[in-house]
């Protein structure tokens, strides 16, 4: 281990996140490497450790003979101090090695408040911030991730984007890679060539146009490049790689448990839902498999939970034999079945309660809307009397206490609906009075609301977020509306952090100037609330002449030119904007199981047809 | 319940590992090395696992103590192959035996304090700890959760058995008996006092090493 990281060592929060060393972690000899790749995770160490995704890759990519991935964090603000201060470069944690030596650095992109760690990173790791500016081929910087859907505001920063699943398309641009080392091209020309690897978004092969009023007017294509680039997908869940050996780590995560994937995408079409239309369609993994993956996974992490995680896990048509098989290996062992994402109706409650036999924390639903109708407007095919039949027997079983999700600003939303979320949480206590075995305990009813940010590929990316002001009269509303019930507790996100996650989430590429302005004057971690700071970001806005209002509180015209048209989806425009039309006619979408609705992402599969 | 003991040492990465952390990693590993052991009873059962004297987290230890009870299917002989093949990197397990004194026996830890000068070590800094180690009485303020001020006075002389300092060309170090409980000094503490008392030879790093448990005679402690 490196003597000066051993001297900071002791004078940092948590020092464990920075160390590696970790059961599983992969090493390998450097004499036995040709490829290094540095797999980077914009957060802390808790945060990244606990993504799936960085797993699979992590684990696929050690898989291959002379390639070697690390994991890279965010070092929180104090090691970050003594890193700086004794010239310590950001290393991968299981070679301690600077990564700006390392042939590609790879970030995974989850959220836009994580942005500027993306720059913090590359310049504690010794390199320019902009693309141009590193003229070597090594390191190429790279980013996937649901972010890369309109990865725009970090276009000048990264070399390119990956979009979609990065169990192929990886291994395709490292081979790339490699070529282009061996054979001594310049960047231009590898950049030119991983275009033409499909996925792969090469940002600066694009020049992009602005109107007079600041919307795009075209974005052209250079030297032949496609006009749009489309996500990748693995069609045969079954054939894709899943890491049942994966790295324990030494100190607590997020999510420190066995992570099943039962299925990626998700039937349900919910409206404003980014990762309901992105990820379409929907592939399952195979429930004998799953149950294996799971048993093995536990026997070789040592851990006593494993969380079924999915989109919507009760959605998963194999949902009770796979929880049959695995429950049969996991209770002589006191090992716990979680759900997730559950669905508020009976079927789950049933399996729930199953699941669940010794320990009853909360339970969360999300109905995201207060009233039927504009829960159909939105497509969140939930009814109110499954969410309160749900909490029924929640409450019969002795569970004490419910979580409710909404979301305040969404379009077509009137008084009644907001007044309707107050009315739903009150129908939820009475629930509870009515079937509370033991009533002295009493009830902890949570309702939460955040503010509605429109995101791209939805039905709602033409929306406007509606004004602070009036997000602010919603939730003093609903506040007052609730003041009476002592059983019920109101907690609201506040605004600022919604309001430049909306101006990122469908921002162009003017955005990096204002990004690196922020960053040079102290922006990062800003999911954080110890580090966010608004009024930085309205400097940064005003430094570089960008008003964060157009990006915000605009509605776009149907064909206007949006700034994430190459990453395409697979999912049409067209469908979208018949979504949106829907949603003002409060119609109903139904899932893609009960009718196919025609979106377009059928033809990612070789039959042309979703079995869901 | 605690029948079985484990010693292992603690070095390089896993130094970091904090107290709690280490017990979830322990509790882990004896799962997936295919070890039963004995689980707490009540409403959330879960594996026992104790460590005496919790090591500070960056200090490297080679005498750690864990106690657990084996449960019959395994042998002591095979618990150390099998821990170390699950275990993270730095922790070695060395011996799984019968606990056959309690741990209040274990009143003394063997310390290796290394001072660290990069520029070479100052000319007086050997005699300086000796000096200070030979005092009647050597009274530092502690950080305290019981008192009111939120410190507290210890005299760290009586607390030290005994000790020998030996100079090295860029190094110093203080090989050191130390009470383990009731009440135990932590090194830490004497790094602090030389610190105070003699800042023209302030190290700029020291690294603490447990080397050995013993009991009231001077023996080694199992």
């Amino acid at each position: 281990m490196n003597r000066m990281l051993e001297r900071i060592l002791p004078n940092v929060q948590k020092p464990a996140r920075y160390t590696g060393g970790e059961y599983n972690a992969v090493v390998k000899k450097r004499s036995q490497v040709d490829t290094r790749f540095a797999l980077c995770f914009p957060d802390t160490y808790e945060i990244g450790m606990s993504n799936l995704g960085c797993r699979i890759l992590y684990g696929l990519m050690n898989e291959q003979p002379g390639l070697w991935c690390e994991r890279v964090y965010a070092p929180w603000g104090d090691m970050e101090e003594q890193m700086r201060k004794e010239g310590i470069l950001l290393y991968g944690l299981e070679s301690g090695d600077p990564i700006g030596e390392f042939d590609i650095i790879g970030f995974s992109l989850g959220y836009e408040m994580a942005y500027t760690n993306v720059l913090n990173m590359l310049d504690l790791a010794g390199l320019p911030l902009r693309s141009e500016q590193r003229t070597d081929l090594a390191p190429l910087v790279v980013a996937g991730g649901t972010c890369c859907y309109n990865p725009e505001p970090l276009a000048p920063f990264v070399d390119f984007f990956v979009l979609g699943e990065g169990e192929e398309v990886t291994l395709e641009y490292i081979e790339l890679y490699r070529k282009a080392r061996d054979e001594e091209w310049t960047k231009a020309e590898l950049l030119r060539e991983a275009s033409k690897i499909p996925g792969i978004y090469v940002p600066s092969l694009y020049d992009v146009t602005y109107n007079e009023d600041g919307t795009l007017k075209a974005i052209t294509p250079k030297d032949g490049v496609p006009e749009t680039v489309t996500k990748r997908i693995v069609e045969r869940m079954d054939e894709a790689y899943f890491p049942v050996k994966t790295i324990i780590p030494s100190t607590e995560i997020v999510h420190d448990r066995v992570m099943l994937e039962l299925f990626r995408g998700c039937i349900r079409g919910c409206r404003f839902c980014q990762a309901g239309y992105a990820y379409r369609p929907v592939r399952c993994r195979d429930a004998k498999q799953l149950a294996e993956m799971g048993k093995q996974a536990c026997l070789d992490s040592g851990y006593q939970e494993i969380t079924l995680s999915s989109l919507s896990s009760t959605d998963y048509p194999g949902l009770v034999d796979l929880c049959d098989d695995l429950l049969d290996f996991c209770q002589p062992r006191s090992i716990s079945l979680s759900l997730p994402s559950m669905r508020a109706d009976t079927f789950s409650m049933n399996l729930m309660q199953r699941l669940q036999k010794v320990r009853k924390g909360g339970l969360t639903f999300a109905p995201e809307a207060g009233t039927q109708r504009l829960r159909d407007a939105i497509n969140k095919n939930l009814r109110e009397e499954d969410l309160l039949q749900s909490c029924r027997t929640a409450f019969s079983g002795g569970w004490n206490g419910v979580k409710l999700y909404f979301m305040l600003g969404l379009p077509t939303e009137t008084d009644e609906d907001v007044l309707g979320i107050a009315d739903l949480a009150r129908k939820v206590y009475f629930a509870w009075k009515e079937c509370a075995p033991n009533k002295a305990r009493g009830v902890r009813i949570t309702v939460s609301t955040s503010w509605f940010v429109p995101k791209p590929h939805t039905a709602f990316q033409w929306e406007a977020q509606i004004p602070v002001e009036e997000y602010q009269r919603r939730v003093n509303l609903l506040r007052d509306a609730l003041k009476r019930d002592k059983s019920i507790t109101y907690n609201w996100h506040d605004p600022e952090t919604s309001y430049m996650e909306a101006v990122f989430s469908r921002g162009d590429r003017r955005l990096a100037d204002v990004l690196e302005w922020a960053w040079e004057h102290g922006a990062k971690f800003d999911s954080w609330s110890e580090y966010f700071d608004y009024q930085r970001w309205m400097d940064a806005l005003a430094a570089c002449g960008l008003n964060g209002d157009f990006y915000v509180h605009r509605v776009r015209e149907k064909d206007e030119v949006f700034p994430w048209s190459v990453p395409n989806v697979g999912v049409s425009r067209e469908f979208l904007w018949r979504e949106r039309e829907q949603c003002y006619n409060s119609v109903t979408t139904p899932d893609c199981r009960t009718r196919c609705s025609g979106c377009g992402a059928n033809k990612f599969l070789s039959g042309g047809v979703c079995n869901g | 319940m605690a029948e079985h003991r484990l010693l292992f040492s603690k070095t390089g990465r896993a130094r970091y590992i904090s107290h709690l952390d280490l017990m979830r990693t322990f509790q882990r590993a004896f799962f997936r090395a295919g070890i039963p052991i004995k689980h707490t009873e009540g409403f959330n059962p879960h594996a026992f696992v104790s460590i005496a004297l919790p090591l500070s987290v960056g200090y490297s230890s080679q005498c750690e103590i864990l106690e657990f009870g084996l449960l019959d299917g395994v042998s002591e002989q095979e618990v150390p192959k099998r821990m170390n093949a699950a275990l993270p990197e730095g922790i070695v397990i060395h011996k799984c035996y019968k606990a056959e004194r309690p741990i209040k026996a274990l009143t003394h830890l063997n310390y290796i304090l290394t001072f660290d000068y990069a520029a070479g070590r100052p000319m007086g800094a050997e005699n300086a700890l000796k000096e200070l180690l030979s005092r009647e009485s050597l009274v530092v303020e502690k950080k305290s959760k019981k008192a009111k001020s939120g410190v507290t006075q210890v005299d760290l002389i009586p607390l030290i058995k005994k000790w020998t300092v030996e100079g090295r060309s860029d190094t110093m170090i203080l090989d050191a008996v130390l009470a383990a409980q009731n009440p135990g000094l932590n090194p830490e503490l004497i790094r602090v006092a030389f610190c105070q008392h003699y800042p023209q030879f302030a190290p700029e790093f020291v690294s603490f090493h447990r080397k050995e448990a013993l009991d009231a005679e001077g023996k080694r402690f199992r």
